[in-house]
């Protein structure tokens, strides 16, 4: 086992971890701190997989952007004041349908026969490269993307300012 | 590197995650959280599969765009979700979805 497939189990184990905790955790703040944990560690992943750029658009917008979102929201809301059942009453049917899905993708990861590299001549990818990539073939979606992204502020600040009247 | 269906079943466990939040969490916030758990999990999916595709299928970069093209998307939605949550809070002083039931009489 080389050392990058021991550090790669590692993160992985970190990611899981994150993630039991954002849906376990007795907590909302600590479940928003475990949802930390877990998105730093798929950057991680994608360093592992030799794609840097997205492990830092991951840091950027997710390690900073969406956790300010939720903890912002969850101070809005007052998630902490009243103490509340943070669980549904579905319990052991949500557990079931959790685990019958993960057992359809194991078994589909592996009765699927992958027509893959070897893992050990996979080259990095370069930044350059995807750039080039994104603002050529890609160009069209690109601006799309940046279109969908300022509709989306702009309700959100739309959503979220009072009534007239109100107060 | 790992093989890739170590990287495809990671990414399978953090989406059964994601879901069972989905379904189990009461608090609007909390199943956003799950989601975006989910959305991470086929991104890594989407990366797996360009990275390890690229010499056998000369493809070009497609899985890595469209990563990029959901994280974004994800901030949108997030953006757009919590102004949702947070009206929902202002109009029925609750963010658990179970006790929004305006479309029941």
């Amino acid at each position: 086992m080389s050392a990058t497939e021991i550090v790669f189990y590692g993160i992985a184990f970190v990611m899981i971890g994150g993630g039991l905790g954002v849906v376990l955790a007795r907590n909302i703040v600590h479940s928003a701190l475990a949802l930390i944990l877990a998105l730093g560690a798929v950057a991680g992943i994608y360093v592992i997989l030799t794609v840097e750029f997205l492990a830092l658009t991951q840091l950027v917008v997710y390690g900073g952007a969406v956790i300010m979102l939720v903890l912002f929201a969850l101070m809005l809301t007052r998630a902490r004041e009243r103490p509340q059942a943070l669980f549904g009453k579905n319990r052991p049917i949500a557990f079931t349908i959790a685990a019958g899905l993960l057992a359809a993708f194991v078994a589909g990861i592996v009765a699927s026969e992958w027509a893959t590299a070897n893992p050990d001549d996979i080259e990095p990818v370069p930044f350059q490269e995807i750039g080039d990539v994104l603002f050529s073939a890609w160009a069209v979606p690109f601006e799309v993307i940046s279109v969908v992204l300022v509709i989306a502020m702009a309700g959100a600040i739309l959503l979220s300012q009072p009534d007239q009247g109100e107060q | 590197m790992p093989p890739l269906e170590h990287v495809l079943v990671v990414s399978a466990i953090l989406f059964s995650i994601g879901v069972y939040g989905v379904l189990t969490r009461r608090n609007a916030v909390n199943i956003l959280m799950s989601v975006e758990l989910m959305l991470n999990a086929v991104s890594i999916n989407m990366v797996a599969f360009a990275i390890y595709g690229r010499v056998a299928f000369d493809n070009t970069f497609t899985g890595i765009i469209f990563a990029f093209f959901i994280v974004v998307v994800a901030a949108a939605e997030v953006a757009l979700a919590l102004g949702i949550v947070v009206r929902l809070f202002r109009n029925r002083a609750t963010a658990n979805v179970d006790e929004v039931n305006l479309l029941k009489w």
